[in-house]
């Protein structure tokens, strides 16, 4: 607590820097996954807009799930009303551009403080409860809010029709309308979004997660005040889900209470746990089968969810672990 | 007074039907520590089952009755035998793996009955078909009472008080009681705990097969998605009580159809599922582990 | 001159069973004190007692003058108080080095929006915590299991690793939940060498141990307990010799009151 850590000579090897050469692995996973990304800001030069839009929604999810990711695959809390944040995010803006006028940048920071806020004020009291009763709490917590966007919530939510003709964002001037414009809007905030979660990773915040996550008692007699991180985790997590809910707003130009069902939020808790919890490669892997696959093969449409079914029993039997699980010493 | 005693035969109706639906979560979780999301849907099934069953009997001549006991029957074999291949399948080789792994397996098995539901009878809303039962109507105090929900209510105690009897009163009972409690110790003393989790996964389809048909004779209509709606209040019921505690999942889904009759009876009844909701948050707010659950203490 | 830690009529009921009752007793700072009695005497309630794990029902709980009666487990862990567990706590899907690191969360100063922006300051203070673990691993003699994952291996050098990721706060008391369980001759001989080092530099340590040869060999005090009351306390040799205390092994465990005679 007093005493600043003193900080490292050159000279000394580090038993930490030879657990991070090993991860050598992680660190090549890392490079693919930057040239993933430059890769895809190129999409709008070869796809057609249909493409395009599926790309940016593609974004938008990969955001929804990492931070659902924060809170479930990280701090191990049971979230299953994810959907709700990202709908918070989603309203805060169409009601502050088509009811008040806002400019939709202006909307980004309350979409984000409102979904914290909300997603705060909810756990701090619930954090206390176990697993699957948490679980139960945030479906009703998500069934609340879907139901109180369908009555038409002091008048301004829109009712089960919700708020139509979002206006689009403007950047120094431009106008970013087309497809293309608003899939790269997209593209660098889900950028943004995994530097982020890369630091979180290497922060003591985001190991304290990992150390409530393994051993709650353990980490409180080693001075981590399991509410209050626990409290931020939620926080965080519901935060980022908001920032995803404007970009979404803004792709789709209309926000409905239907966006937002508890479904969503059972699949985006499928995708962590599917992918591999508090593993970013896992997560947006998990992303893109859950949401890119069935535009590829809209023919089967009707047995989508069959389909979905089938392979959520399958991917756990044979892998348990998910599809690609975060790299762990445990051999 | 009238409103006040036809809700409470409504909400008892829809209650037993909630409780015999919640007992299926209850039971699986007690001894498995797992939420059956695919419960709801497997109950659904068996409305599904019955409602062919019916029409397709309909117009033989027998008796209405026995039409309706025949298709209970198959509902229920049909639905039981669902559920221990849905254990085999994707439940018990997840027993040992992280207990997440199997909740989505849950969800998935969910997806799969469902839409195999909307694909086999489609996605439009079914109609039961009318003229099955006496068309009694009992008439008291302002209130009237049908034969349907004196039927329902009168079978959901007898079938609550045979499970009870089972359960506390035979050695099976007490096998799946002591599994509840550990399964290790149980295999110790034992007692073949697959084949605990095979019965409970008959048990619990039974009454949910029962509970389904139910609902489609009582609201005449069945649709593939109703698993979620039912399940989720039969979950929440099963919750209230203290999952895994039988007798809390009878409480918890009378006292739940109770609450809802009333919300529906004296609020708005759009707002009659946010107040369920808030209801639930609020009573885990103030007992975490539901009306009769049981507090567990951390040995450190 | 006031002690360290203070158990001023400390007591715990659960359900009516008065697991621990009417405790007091004083750690002196810069001590070794070992606290001994028969299985199920409530020691280690004792502990939990001490470190908020359990809320003592009555009395007082005092550290440093100061009460701490009630108070969260991770606020007694700010105030300067570490401990390990009987049955061992490591983070199972961490290696040796991230487990000994978690016991710097304490040290650690960074905001979590600076973790996720890795601002500068964040990242020499992780480099520093790095440092830093190496060294308590070094002293410890667990630098060659860095990178091995902690529950994988000998249940002594479990202990070590609890003890190491203790000592990485730099508390002022550590509590050890019998670090010699499970420890062969050669490894318990070493904890008692690893015990007085730990005071040299500075720490109290309050320990409950079934090792007579670890208790009477490294402590300055020893309070005896039994069925959840204080029944003797004093030095080694006091102790040894004190009726009572034969009388409370000789009733519970022969094996155990050999080593005590």
């Amino acid at each position: 607590m007093d005493a600043k850590l003193k900080p490292l000579s050159q000279s000394v090897s580090i038993k930490g820097d030879t657990l991070f050469s090993r991860r050598i692995g992680l660190k090549g996973a890392r490079r693919i996954a930057g040239g993933l990304w430059v890769l895809g800001l190129f999409v709008p030069a070869l796809f057609d807009n249909a493409w395009i839009s599926i790309a940016a929604i593609f974004a938008i999810y990969g955001i929804v799930a990492l931070s659902e990711d924060i809170i479930l695959g990280r701090a191990g809390m049971f979230d299953m009303g994810h959907a709700g944040y990202f709908g918070i995010g989603a309203y805060v803006t169409a009601i502050l551009n088509v009811t008040f006028g806002w400019p939709i940048f202006a909307t980004i920071p309350f979409a984000i403080l409102v979904s914290a806020g909300v997603g705060a004020l909810l756990a701090a009291p619930l954090i206390r409860l176990r697993g699957d009763y948490l679980l139960v709490a945030t479906i009703g917590f998500n069934a609340i809010f879907v139901l109180a966007m369908r009555n038409n919530l002091g008048g301004i939510t829109g009712g089960s029709g919700g708020i139509t003709d979002i206006g689009v964002p403007f950047l120094f001037g431009f106008q970013l309308a087309s497809q293309s414009a608003m899939f790269w809007l997209d593209w660098v905030v889900l950028g943004i979004v995994l530097v982020l979660m890369r630091n979180l990773d290497a922060s003591e915040f985001g190991r304290t997660l990992r150390y409530l996550k393994q051993d709650e008692l353990a980490s409180t007699t080693l001075g981590v005040d399991s509410r209050m991180v626990k409290t931020l985790a939620f926080a965080i997590g519901a935060g980022l889900a908001g920032l995803a809910g404007t970009l979404f707003a803004v792709q789709i130009s209309t926000v409905s209470p239907s966006s937002f069902v508890f479904t969503e939020s059972v699949t985006l808790f499928a995708i962590v746990i599917v992918g591999g919890q508090g593993s970013i490669p896992g997560v947006l892997l998990g992303t893109a089968l859950m949401f890119i696959l069935p535009q590829i093969f809209r023919d089967f449409a009707q047995y989508r969810y069959l389909i979905f079914g089938f392979a959520m029993i399958a991917v756990m039997v044979l892998r348990p672990q998910g599809l690609w699980p975060q790299r762990s010493v445990r051999a | 007074m009238g409103t006040f005693i036809q809700q409470v035969f409504n909400g008892l109706t829809v209650g037993g039907i909630y409780a015999l639906i919640a007992l299926g979560y209850t039971m699986v979780y007690g001894v498995m520590r797992l939420i059956n999301f695919a419960h709801g849907d497997l109950c659904i099934l068996g409305a599904f089952i019955g409602l062919t069953m019916l029409t397709s009997t309909a117009g033989s001549g027998h008796p209405g009755p026995a039409l309706l006991l025949l298709a209970f029957v198959v509902a229920i074999v049909l639905v039981a035998a669902a559920g221990v291949v849905l254990e085999l399948v994707a439940y018990r080789p997840l027993r040992k793996a992280d207990r997440l792994a199997a909740v989505i397996s849950a969800l998935g098995a969910s997806l799969l009955i469902e839409n195999g539901i909307m694909l086999i009878w489609g996605p439009e809303v079914a109609v039961f078909p009318s003229g099955l039962l006496p068309r009694i109507t009992w008439h008291a105090a302002g209130a009237s009472i049908s034969f349907v929900q004196v039927m329902i209510i009168v079978a959901s105690i007898f079938l609550m008080a045979a499970l009870y009897l089972f359960v506390n009163h035979t050695r099976f009972g007490t096998a799946i009681r002591a599994a509840a409690i550990d399964q290790d110790a149980a295999r110790l003393m034992g007692i073949n705990v697959n084949r605990v989790i095979a019965i409970v996964f008959v048990i619990g389809p039974t009454l949910g097969a029962v509970g389904g048909l139910f609902i489609g004779i009582y609201y005449r209509e069945a649709y593939f998605t109703m698993g979620w709606t039912y399940g989720l209040y039969a979950f929440i019921a099963a919750i209230l009580g203290g999952i895994g505690n039988i007798p809390g999942a009878m409480l918890g889904g009378v006292l739940l159809g109770l609450f809802n009759a009333f919300a529906a009876g004296y609020v708005s009844s759009s707002w009659q599922n946010a107040i369920t909701f808030a209801l639930l948050i609020a009573i885990l707010l103030v007992r975490p582990t539901g009306l009769l659950g049981e507090r567990v203490a951390e040995k450190v | 001159m006031s002690a360290l830690l203070e158990l001023q009529g400390a007591g715990i009921s659960f359900g009516g069973l008065h697991a621990v009752d009417d405790l007091s007793f004083a750690v002196e700072k810069g001590h070794i004190v070992a606290l001994i009695g028969p299985n199920g005497a409530g020691k280690t309630t004792v502990f939990n007692m001490i470190t908020g794990v359990y809320r003592p029902t009555k009395g007082k709980v005092c550290f440093q003058g100061q009460e701490i009666t009630g108070w969260q487990p991770h606020a007694i862990a700010r105030a300067g108080i570490m401990r390990t567990f009987q049955t061992i706590r490591l983070f199972p899907a961490m290696s040796v080095f991230e487990n000994v690191r978690a016991g710097g969360h304490l040290r650690a100063q960074q905001y979590w929006w600076q973790g996720m922006l890795s601002l500068p300051a964040q990242r020499r203070e992780e480099t520093a915590l790095a440092e830093r673990t190496h060294e308590i691993l070094c002293k410890l003699d667990l630098d060659r299991f860095a990178n091995e994952p902690a529950t994988s291996l000998p249940y002594g050098v479990q202990r070590r690793v609890e003890l190491a990721r203790t000592l990485a706060a730099e508390p002022k008391l550590v509590i050890l939940d019998e670090p010699a369980a499970g420890l062969n001759d050669a490894e318990s001989s070493a904890l008692n060498r690893t015990i007085f080092g730990i005071r040299d530099s500075g720490i109290t340590v309050l320990l409950v141990e079934h090792d007579m040869n670890v208790v009477m060999n490294v402590t300055d005090h020893i309070v005896v307990i039994n069925f959840g009351r204080k029944i003797a306390e004093g030095n080694a040799a006091a102790i040894r010799s004190n009726p009572q205390v034969i009388e409370a092994y000789l009733g519970r465990d022969e094996n155990e009151a050999e080593n005590v005679t």
